[in-house]
């Protein structure tokens, strides 16, 4: 089996019926991964899968090879650039097909809670948290993932994660001391 | 009774917090296989970091792709790609596709494929309009028609129309002898 760097996207680009052959070959575990997860919460059928799937080798090969030719190697791997894609023309499809639903367990606290309106949010002053700071913050209590799954996200250690969120939580316990939130 | 509150826990501190609404930033594809790489430079980062910190949708598919991406795959059913691979055609099905002999005489249109079958049909309605037209057209058979129709009943015409020289050459021959 081709593996997916050792195709040649000249060839592919140029319509090679064997390239595609071997880009399809390559590609599909990792297509039909991010599909399924992608269109889990929408609980849509195994037709559907497969349908969303091909959308996305229809994407790819539209327009004489249009979207395919926007991928430049310089700036990220090919997988990594196809799971993206492939994500994103699931939720188009889902979206199109119908609404999402999600097994009440699996939906982060935060996104049931109802907000307090009398409750007044102090709000964070610019520039306090870096965006790393606060993307980090967001990721441990807004989506509630542990420290591992947002190192693995940021591509740095676990230990640095940690480092990052307490070095957060001190300037904010720092700024907010005298406001008592 | 006690006064003094209750210190909040580091997630109860957050919650009580309200980040600032950032207006939503476009990211493109390309841009954000590249952030979920590592691979963009300090400012960049920063600018993604903001867009996926601002937009929930886009913080789960950040989460769910680095998830996929850093494990094992399971198998496809064959089917997928099976019909993928039919999408792209076969060369060989292309140029047997341009080899008809008569589009072949016809000036190459690239991919314009109405454009060649309407020169064809143009080309074809030429060849029977010249072929009408060398066979007499109307004119000859209403001229006919009229002429026929002039005749007493009883009488054939086997060439109506024009001279008929077939008594002229009998007496050229005639006085030659």
């Amino acid at each position: 089996m081709t593996e997916l760097n050792q195709i040649d996207l000249r060839a592919l680009a140029a319509g090679s019926k064997r390239t595609w052959d071997a880009f399809v070959v390559a590609t599909t575990p990792l297509i039909n991964a991010v599909i399924r997860r992608a269109l889990a919460t929408y609980r849509l059928s195994e037709d559907d899968v497969m349908d969303a799937a091909q959308d996305v080798f229809v994407r790819l090969c539209a327009n004489d090879f249009r979207l395919l030719k926007t991928y430049d190697p310089a700036r990220a791997g090919l997988s990594t650039w196809l799971a993206v894609v492939s994500r994103s023309a699931a939720v188009d499809y889902a979206r199109r097909r119908r609404q999402a639903t999600t097994p009440i367990d699996d939906v982060p606290e935060t996104a049931l809670a109802v907000e307090d309106r009398h409750v007044e949010k102090l709000k964070i002053p610019e520039g306090l948290l870096t965006e790393r700071q606060t993307l980090i913050l967001k990721c441990l209590y807004d989506e509630e993932r542990d420290v591992v799954e947002v190192a693995q996200l940021l591509k740095i250690d676990a230990q640095t994660v940690r480092s990052t969120h307490h070095k957060a939580l001190l300037r904010l316990r720092e700024y907010f001391r005298g406001e008592a939130p | 009774m006690s006064t003094e509150r209750t210190p909040l826990s580091d997630k109860d501190l957050w919650r009580s917090l309200a980040t600032d609404r950032v207006a939503p930033t476009a990211v493109s594809e390309m841009e954000f296989a590249a952030w979920l790489e590592g691979q963009l430079g300090e400012a960049d980062a920063a600018r993604i970091d903001a867009a996926v910190s601002a937009n929930p949708e886009l913080r789960r598919a950040a989460l769910e792709l680095s998830d996929i991406l850093g494990k094992p795959l399971p198998a496809p059913p064959p089917r997928m790609a099976v019909r993928a691979q039919a999408l792209v055609g076969f060369d060989v099905e292309k140029r047997a596709g341009r080899g008809s002999w008569l589009a072949g005489l016809l000036p190459a249109f690239g991919q314009g494929f109405a454009l060649q079958r309407g020169a064809l049909a143009g080309m074809t309605i030429v060849v029977a309009a010249v072929g009408f037209m060398l066979g007499g057209g109307l004119g000859e058979s209403y001229a006919t028609q009229k002429y026929a129709s002039a005749q007493p009943a009883g009488v054939t015409l086997s060439k109506p129309l024009g001279r008929d020289t077939t008594n002229e050459l009998n007496d050229l021959f005639a006085d030659a002898t």
